[in-house]
């Protein structure tokens, strides 16, 4: 193939006007930064996860995230786990951009390693990685990126059991470094649609302590049917972690929305099977 | 020592006449007065056992460490010059770390042991800096699903830069003793290695460590003792659970005849409560 | 139109702000001061939390006494405050935090008798540090950014050298003020003009008169305060979306710090 555009052929200047060979001589937006000196910042996600949910109830935390990352519109890659494990009692739940969060993992790796070298578990002065020392070091980081006008796109949210007090532990950060705690958070839709459920289980620390794992697991599996139905870029297979004080981290990334009821759908037009 | 007085021992970088860089020879010397280290492979994994001599009795038993990690799945412990051994454990842990960073998978022991002989061989080539004086006994398994073959692997490294895989090794001041244990019990007909597993090890390394300090019997010595092993550990290096120490040392001074007369290390315990 | 290159590109640009709500009030009387805010940390139309800490006491060590009487803080404490875009607000009162321990650990030490040299002779004060110094402090943290601001009002509280109420309030970059009162954030506007005629008496008139004798300044007795921060955060819920859920009121007074929480409505 012949790769000069001049040759290509191309609509009469009567009808575009001259063409503007700046077109065909741009330069790549790498070699465009090298000529300029300039850094190129995230100025938005590119492929995306979308709402993380979560809730404390009176012995841990339920979260949820589905397993879908979308590029705009396009479901692109459906097996990308947005829940992970970092120490032993800690989870965290990233949405937003997945580029971001695979670097948030890498260091989280690092972190994880980096502490493992000074604290092996025999020894009487083990200091494990606890859910608040991750949350501050990863609330840093985000703080200090969007600080340097070069977030992280993303919204993250820590949650899990500190191993020496047994409290649950459910803090948010996002791109901007604002953090907040609550008996109950979600990222993104999730923040619309999941909290006002959320919230109608466990509106304060003290209703929370009240609320029984089993019920917390049922009030996320709600949530996650309602993001299906309403949010575009959520997917029916998600996965749900339970960190418990007594039985540590359930972790399942295969669970798909139940219970579903789309019997409003039969009559409507372009729902389902219908013959035109 | 023919070497002294010519000269050409007092630089790095500079040969004598005959072939030969005095100053890593010398580094050699460090480290055969270090205190005994010793690796040895398993069915699934290696186990290290470190002779610690009790230059203090203020110091506080069962701390002061002196095996490390590298990364998770690589142990290190050496003979010579401590902080030197420090100083090419961080080395090591930089490089897991950028491989990992690069290739997404844990660094496989062989390009481990390439790395860091590069970086001590470097050591040899300059006269502004002088060689490492440790000789660095490194190894673990890496599991298949990171990227491995599980297959342990051990390596020793020397202030030359030179290292080599073994199938177990020892260095500093009791080397002699225990290589020859280590050869005696690999090479017994009885021998197997799919059959030879962790506790076995733990167990033999100790013994071997005991046997090893017989020559230096004056002195007090505490075991450290690690391991990294698939069925034990999940292929992550750690140190070894206090039942199987215990396990362990009860197996070596009775198999050497040591410490049971004399009460020395039970009184260690004793300071530890 | 199509975009050309070579003409100007379509900037996009992130906005490293945000306004997370909310309001805060300070009032100085004659021996005590108020610091209150709500507890409500929002985004848009979204409520972030119901309880959320926007003011901070950063105090010297209690005393096991004080820890029993409930208190919060000694008399020497700072009652600290931001309000506006919350990660900044956060960062800036850890960076001033920070401040605070380094000038109370190397200022004014207590120091074991016989070794006063170690400290220039000012081993009889008390590790703390004034308000009038802290407030300075503070401008310093906030125009050191002063191109890239701390998104925030900011109203600190305590006690002055004389054992009065103060209350300083700084704008985001850092011009600052000694004030008897001051409202920040979202119920500024609602609040503000309140306080003036409560407590400045502003617009008060001596009956009789005929307006033109102002009322008499005088110091609110502390359940008079009390009485109108809470009126105004009832009254600025009603009428304010991003103010609601609960309210701290921190009390300074010769005895120390004191907190008290009152619910607000959650719509």
């Amino acid at each position: 193939m012949n790769h000069d555009p001049y040759s290509w052929g191309r609509p009469t200047d009567s009808m575009y006007g001259q063409y503007n060979s700046q077109i065909a001589n741009a330069p790549t937006s790498l070699e465009g930064n090298m000529a300029s000196g300039a850094n190129q910042h995230t100025t938005s996600p590119i492929v995306t996860g979308t709402s993380v949910v979560a809730i404390k109830y009176n012995n841990g935390v339920v979260m949820a995230a589905d397993n879908l990352a979308s590029y705009g519109s396009l479901l692109r890659f459906q097996g990308i786990e947005r829940l992970h494990k970092v120490g032993k009692t800690t989870m965290v739940g990233i949405s937003g951009d997945v580029s971001d969060m695979q670097y948030l993992l890498e260091i989280l790796d690092e972190l994880t390693i980096e502490h493992n070298y000074d604290n092996d578990e025999y020894s009487d002065n083990v200091d494990e990685l606890q859910p608040d020392y991750i949350f501050t070091y990863l609330a840093n980081l985000m703080y200090h990126r969007r600080t340097k006008m070069n977030p992280l796109w993303n919204a993250l949210i820590v949650s899990g059991v500190n191993s020496k007090t047994g409290e649950p532990f459910l803090q948010y950060v996002n791109l901007l470094g604002v953090k907040y705690s609550s008996p109950s958070i979600a990222t993104g839709f999730g923040a619309h649609l999941a909290i006002p459920l959320l919230r109608k289980l466990a509106d304060s620390e003290e209703e929370a302590q009240k609320l029984t794992k089993e019920q917390a697991i049922q009030g996320i599996k709600d949530s996650m049917r309602v993001l299906f139905y309403r949010d575009t870029r959520s997917s029916k297979n998600y996965s749900l972690a339970v960190i418990d004080k007594d039985s540590g981290i359930t972790y399942d990334n295969d669970v798909n929305v139940e219970d579903m009821s789309w019997k409003f759908a039969k009559d409507i037009r372009g729902y389902g099977t219908q013959k035109v | 020592m023919t070497s002294v007085g010519t000269g050409y021992d007092l630089s790095n970088s500079v040969f004598s006449p005959d072939g030969r860089n005095f100053q890593v020879e010398y580094a050699g010397k460090a480290v055969e007065n270090g205190s005994t280290t010793v690796g040895l492979k398993f069915k699934d994994g290696v186990v290290f056992a470190v002779e610690k001599t009790i230059t203090n009795k203020l110091l506080v038993p069962g701390r002061n460490r002196k095996i490390q990690t590298i990364d998770r799945h690589v142990g290190c412990c050496y003979s010579g010059l401590i902080p030197d051994g420090k100083h090419l454990v961080n080395r090591g842990r930089e490089e897991a770390s950028s491989f990992k960073k690069t290739y997404g998978k844990n660094i496989p022991l062989y390009a481990l042991s390439e790395r860091l002989s590069q970086y001590v061989q470097a050591y040899t080539l300059y006269n502004s800096v002088r060689p490492f004086g440790i000789a660095a006994i490194f190894g673990g398994v890496l599991k298949s699903e990171n990227g491995g073959d599980n297959k342990p692997q051990l390596y020793m490294l020397e202030p030359n830069g030179s290292c080599f895989g073994y199938k177990g090794i020892a260095s500093g001041k009791g080397r002699q003793t225990a290589r020859s244990e280590i050869e005696k019990l690999i090479s017994a007909d009885d021998f197997d290695i799919e059959t030879f597993s962790a506790k076995d090890a733990v167990k033999e390394a100790a013994r071997i460590i005991y046997l090893a300090h017989e020559d230096n019997k004056d002195k007090d010595f505490e075991l450290e003792l690690s391991w990294c092993s698939l069925s034990e550990t999940d292929g992550l290096h750690k140190f070894v659970p206090k039942e199987i120490y215990d396990e362990a040392v009860q197996y070596a001074k009775e198999e050497t005849g040591l410490g049971e007369d004399e009460d020395s290390e039970d009184n260690d315990e004793d300071m530890d409560e | 139109m199509v975009a050309q290159y070579g003409k100007e590109p379509i900037q996009h640009q992130f906005n490293p702000y945000s306004d997370n709500g909310g309001t805060l009030l300070g009032i100085a009387g004659e021996d005590f001061a108020i610091l209150a805010s709500d507890t409500r940390q929002s985004v848009d139309y979204s409520i972030n939390t119901r309880l959320s800490h926007k003011i901070k006491v950063i105090t010297p060590d209690l005393s096991s006494e004080d820890k029993k009487n409930k208190l919060v803080g000694t008399n020497k404490s700072i009652l600290f405050g931001t309000n506006g875009f919350s990660a900044d607000g956060d960062a800036l009162t850890e960076d001033f935090e920070e401040n605070y321990k380094f000038y109370t650990s190397n200022q004014n030490k207590k120091i074991e008798p016989g070794f006063e040299f170690l400290n220039n002779g000012n081993e009889d004060k008390e590790s703390s540090m004034t308000m009038q110094s802290a407030a300075r402090n503070v401008q310093h943290i906030l125009y050191g950014k002063r191109f890239f601001p701390y998104y925030v009002h900011t109203i600190l509280a305590g006690l002055d050298e004389e054992g009065k109420g103060c209350v300083y309030s700084f704008d985001p970059v850092g011009s600052y003020e000694r004030e008897q009162c001051r409202v920040g954030g979202a119920g500024a506007s609602l609040i503000m003009p309140f306080l003036d005629n409560q407590v400045n008496f502003k617009n008060q008139y001596i009956p009789g008169t005929n307006s033109t004798e102002r009322k008499k300044l005088e110091y609110l007795t502390l359940e008079e305060c009390l009485k109108l921060v809470k009126d105004a955060f009832t009254s600025v819920t009603e009428r304010h979306i991003t103010v609601g859920d609960g309210l701290e009121i921190f009390i300074i007074n010769k005895e120390g710090v004191r907190l008290e929480y009152h619910a607000l409505k959650k719509d």
